[in-house]
């Protein structure tokens, strides 16, 4: 037969030579699952071609966040709620062995970001009604209340721990991981996914994201939630293996008289942190970067820049109450803004 | 040029609207919405065909609505309202949940203008 031969013959040759690549069938490709776990909804991206091992590594991973989950839950009966009741007896109590890590990583982070995000302030999260699984009342609490919880200064450096025992020189300390247990526990599952042979992976756990190796031959691209209205505000290609964490105002909130009570409660006031509306960090491990993003929101308007300093961090953005984007000059470099028109932004450098 | 150059010229520029579409269009339109009740896929609807999707989930009834390629809660048996609050979901990638309830929603796209989304 000579090419282009004019029989049918050589038409459908033609035609399946066209197709032949639709017909790949060992090709990577994409595998996204979402679950509803960690009292969140997860989202489990691989990239992969080898659908077994894929369907197994998702399983452990969904099997694990179960587990850890349970372990550190501040409401739910749980190792942590034991701690906890220790704690306020002035008891020492039994730290799990999965806590410890944990534990000994928010007391570094909480040191680190001058208290700012602290773990300890489980009675004030409480307080505000933001410890139950129904959305919070819709008044806030009485400001006396308040005003006691801070006075009692429960904070990180209160706590010994000593082999498994954890005891508290202040008995107002009641621990909640809120604010950085889904970033540890995206961090420990990525490492579960590198040791099951998947190195090209996003785990999304209600917004604290790890993402590791690529889609394909181009990078994973990473969207960022508006904090005010439907869509995305911006998206970022990762690079490898890092993290994106943000922290916004929108995530649980009641309104009070027009007023916006949001979940990031600032330990010095005992109230919600005011000025920004969603701060997000990239970082290569993502309890940092959940730690972090909470500690710079906290920080407000005056303090982030001082604190991310004091933290190490180099990529982050801000959207403030007046819905002006702050960024630094290493995150503007690999933001793309997606709202048409973009929102008014300024760059300024860490000191 | 023989008749197969031919035919071969023709399918170049008959592909290129599709191939700029594809990879420098302004945006991935989602095709479908998967709906998902504790935490497993229950159905895939087309987002060209508008409906109102009632969904039972773990605490009553959420409804979703349909409507011109795009997807969003209109009511949900919460007391946040934080899945009607997310609006309206068009673009591959984008999804709301209400948690309360069990139920969430997710816009499937050929290729997703976003991997995974921050929130």
């Amino acid at each position: 037969m000579t090419f282009p031969d004019k029989t049918p013959r050589g038409w459908i040759l033609l035609l399946m030579l066209l197709f032949l690549n639709a017909c790949d069938i060992q090709q990577a490709q994409l595998h996204q699952q979402q679950f509803l776990l960690f009292g969140t909804l997860v989202d489990i991206s691989l990239w992969s071609d080898d659908k077994q091992k894929t369907e197994n590594a998702i399983a452990q991973i969904t099997t694990d966040l179960e587990k850890m989950h349970n372990e550190w839950h501040a409401w739910h009966d749980s190792p942590l709620t034991r701690l906890n009741k220790a704690l306020a007896a002035g008891q020492p109590g039994t730290v799990p062995p999965s806590m410890i890590p944990l534990l000994q990583k928010s007391i570094a982070l909480s040191n680190a970001s001058d208290g700012l995000f602290n773990p300890a302030i489980g009675r004030l999260i409480n307080l505000w009604g933001f410890q139950q699984d129904d959305a919070p009342s819709n008044t806030p609490p009485d400001a006396a209340r308040i005003q006691d919880l801070t006075t009692a200064q429960p904070k990180m450096q209160d706590l010994v721990l000593a082999h498994d025992q954890l005891t508290s020189r202040n008995p107002n300390v009641q621990l909640d991981f809120g604010a950085i247990a889904k970033g540890y526990a995206v961090d420990l599952a990525i490492e579960k996914l590198r040791a099951l042979g998947i190195h090209n992976a996003i785990i999304n756990a209600g917004g604290n994201l790890r993402a590791i190796g690529k889609h394909g031959d181009r990078p994973w691209r990473i969207g960022i939630r508006n904090p005010r209205g439907p869509g995305v505000l911006a998206s970022i290609e990762a690079r490898g293996d890092e993290s994106m964490l943000t922290s916004g105002d929108y995530e649980r909130f009641f309104e009070y008289q027009g007023k916006r009570y949001h979940h990031i409660i600032d330990p010095r006031t005992g109230y919600p942190a005011r000025g920004f509306t969603s701060v997000t960090v990239i970082y290569p491990d993502a309890a940092t970067a959940d730690a972090a993003s909470t500690a710079l929101f906290v920080a407000g308007p005056q303090h982030w820049r001082d604190i991310a300093k004091k933290m190490g961090l180099q990529y982050i953005m801000i959207v403030d109450d007046k819905g002006h984007v702050t960024m630094t000059p290493a995150m503007a470099e690999r933001v793309r803004f997606e709202l048409n028109p973009a929102p008014n932004f300024s760059i300024v450098a860490l000191p | 040029m023989t008749r197969a150059d031919r035919v071969v010229v023709i399918l170049a520029v008959a592909l290129l609207p599709f191939l700029y579409m594809t990879y420098w269009g302004p945006s991935q339109q989602g095709d479908a919405l998967r709906v998902m009740v504790n935490g497993k896929e229950t159905m895939t609807v087309s987002l060209h065909a508008d409906k109102h999707i009632t969904v039972h989930g773990s605490l009553g009834d959420s409804v979703i609505d349909v409507d011109q390629g795009k997807a969003r809660f209109i009511s949900s048996p919460c007391r946040g309202k934080q899945c009607v609050h997310t609006g309206w979901l068009g673009q591959g990638g984008e999804f709301a949940a209400c948690l309360p309830n069990r139920v969430s929603i997710a816009v499937i796209a050929e290729e997703q203008r976003y991997d995974s989304i921050v929130f």
